[in-house]
């Protein structure tokens, strides 16, 4: 195989025994069972009412997602953020792109993350409530917002670090100024903006179950944060837990899906090392 | 493998293509200053430089590192404006880059890292106009030219160094340009893959009979490979003498050692590096 270039490359010196020799299907597994353990009798010593057990938990999560209470809750939750993100990622492209374009463009995007970026999410829900009222446009609103500063940043530095050659390659074969950015910059950026998402991923999460915890708005039918809520105020703790067990669980698949696009396309061309 | 030593068969006559005007030369670079704006303040590095490109030849631009040969090359390719003197192509004065004066960079990452070597030749005619399946076979058949048929297939990033700069020339090549701008493109590669591009890039010229300008500072490069060389002083660079070489012999020959006597002295290289360039036969 190629030899790849990568620092990663450097051997790690092999441990001679121990823990580390032991494959990883088996350590893993390992210490997911002692921590299991670990919060079994702390439920136990700490009583039904206040900590759910393991096994409760996986009996909620398996009934509420059978019966649809959990399912419903959670399917409205991540059409929001999705919807919230995706707005979040075209504004934040238009930007990006018009910030490129232009120097006005630069220095509004300039100015607008340093004011916006380093507010909390949730901050911003107050005054959504009070543009769109207590509904899911309010949601959208927050999510977007969360999502397109942390996305603007990161494709706009890919933008400025993108290789100049290959700038220069584009206007040379003939691209204009438009499609310098679509069809060099944009992709030359790819990595960057792959990892802004994923952290526009998390803070719209974030943001989006703080909401709900706080203000329980999520439109009619009410999400995640709503659900485990809920549940808190009349003691179902095992549903509690079987919320937060959801949360855990989107948030490895959703890590796993970032993995497998990374794989596909920014590893598979040797812009970013595995 | 007579080749390999050294020059190829010279063409006695050229045909000049017919696009352009008949008459004056297809580029134009009449007292051209160039610089950089660094810190408020405007360094020159070319300071006059002077010569005609006839369609059809071979010109090679020589001179010291850092004396300004890739400005030049950029200002010729439209990325650099001058700011004193005329570039004139074809007629043409005011050029921005296009696919006419097609480049190939002096730096290897100069391919789309996204895109198949296959991409990256269909590519920019697929820009210029060509059809899917039409840019698609062009681009095999100048890889096919470039020895890289086998690796249409391979991202950039598999690539040797080598392969990398032959797929950037099979790029610039298939585009068809008036006038092939190359930077270096061999500098950094060892001594023998070098002198097999070098003799890949004179069948492959004479094969298309594209107008080539080459930049270099191997004066073995520029003999093996130029009609005319134009010779650059130290930055900011002035043109020092131009030299024709066009029906002269191959490297065993009187003629051929005099000539490069004098490009060194033009240059006043050191012994060494002309040395380990001609150290290989
Ligand atoms: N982007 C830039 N900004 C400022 N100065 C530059 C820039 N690029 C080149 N220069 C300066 O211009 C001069 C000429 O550089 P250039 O790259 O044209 O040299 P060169 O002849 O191609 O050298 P080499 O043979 O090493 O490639 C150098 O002094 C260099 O420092
Ligand atoms: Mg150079």
């Amino acid at each position: 195989m190629a030899v790849s270039s990568s620092a990663a490359s450097i051997p790690r010196r092999p441990a001679a025994f121990g823990w580390a020799r032991i494959p990883a299907i088996v350590r893993y597994p390992l210490v997911g069972a002692v921590l299991v353990a670990a919060w079994h009798y702390y439920a136990v010593h700490k009583g039904s009412l206040f900590m759910a057990t393991p096994w409760q938990t996986v009996q909620e999560f398996w009934h509420g997602w059978r019966n649809g209470s959990l399912s419903e809750p959670t399917w409205a939750t991540l059409r929001l953020l999705l919807e919230g993100i995706g707005i979040g990622a075209a504004i934040a492209a238009v930007l990006t792109a018009f910030a490129t374009l232009s120097k006005i463009g630069e220095d509004a995007l300039v100015l607008l993350t340093a004011v916006l970026n380093p507010l909390p999410g949730v901050a911003v829900l107050p005054i959504a409530m009070l543009l769109f009222g207590l509904n899911e446009s309010a949601v959208r609103f927050v999510i977007a917002n969360a999502t397109i500063w942390p996305i603007a940043i990161a494709v706009s530095t890919g933008f400025k670090t993108a290789n100049q050659t290959l700038v220069a390659v584009g206007r040379n074969v003939g691209l204009s100024r438009v499609r310098v950015i679509t069809d060099v910059l944009a992709p030359a950026a790819l990595p960057q903006a792959i990892s802004g998402v994923r952290t526009a991923w998390a803070f719209g999460w974030r943001t989006i179950i703080a909401a709900e915890l706080v203000f329980g708005v999520a439109g009619s039918s009410g999400g995640l944060g709503n659900y485990i809520n809920n549940a808190r105020q009349y003691f179902l703790t095992p549903q509690v837990f079987a919320g937060l067990l959801t949360i855990a669980i989107l948030g490895v698949v959703f890590e796993t899906l970032f993995g497998q696009l990374e794989r596909r396309t920014v590893i598979r061309w040797g812009m970013k090392t595995s | 493998m007579r080749t390999l030593s050294g020059r190829m068969p010279r063409r006695q006559a050229r045909v000049a293509p017919s696009e352009h005007e008949p008459s004056g030369p297809l580029l134009r670079v009449e007292h051209v200053r160039l610089g950089y704006w660094t810190a408020r303040q405007f360094t020159v590095a070319v300071e006059d430089v002077s010569f005609d490109v006839e369609a059809g030849e071979r010109i090679i631009v020589i001179g010291p590192s850092g004396c300004g040969k890739s400005t030049l090359l950029k200002a010729i390719a439209g990325f650099i404006e001058p700011a004193g003197g005329l570039i004139q192509m074809a007629g043409r004065t005011s050029l921005a880059p296009g696919p006419d004066r097609a480049v190939v960079f002096q730096e290897f990452d100069q391919l789309f890292p996204w895109r198949s070597v296959l991409s990256n030749v269909a590519y920019p005619l697929r820009v210029n106009g060509h059809r899917r399946r039409a840019a698609i076979a062009k681009a095999r058949q100048y890889l096919e030219l470039t020895n890289l048929a086998h690796a249409a297939d391979r991202y950039p990033h598999q690539l040797s160094g080598g392969m990398k700069q032959r797929v950037a020339i099979a790029r610039a090549l298939a585009l068809d340009p008036t006038l092939l701008l190359m930077d270096e493109p061999f500098g950094s590669l060892d001594a023998i893959t070098r002198q097999r591009l070098q003799t890949e890039l004179n069948r492959i010229v004479e094969q298309t009979r594209v107008t080539l300008l080459f930049v270099t500072h191997s004066i073995e490069e520029a003999l093996v490979l130029g009609d005319r060389i134009v010779v650059l002083g130290d930055a900011p660079s002035r043109v020092i003498a131009t030299v024709d070489i066009r029906g002269l012999g191959g490297p065993e020959t009187v003629e051929y050692s005099q000539m490069r006597g004098r490009l060194r002295e033009l240059l006043a290289v050191d012994k060494e590096e002309v040395e380990e360039i001609g150290g290989l036969e």
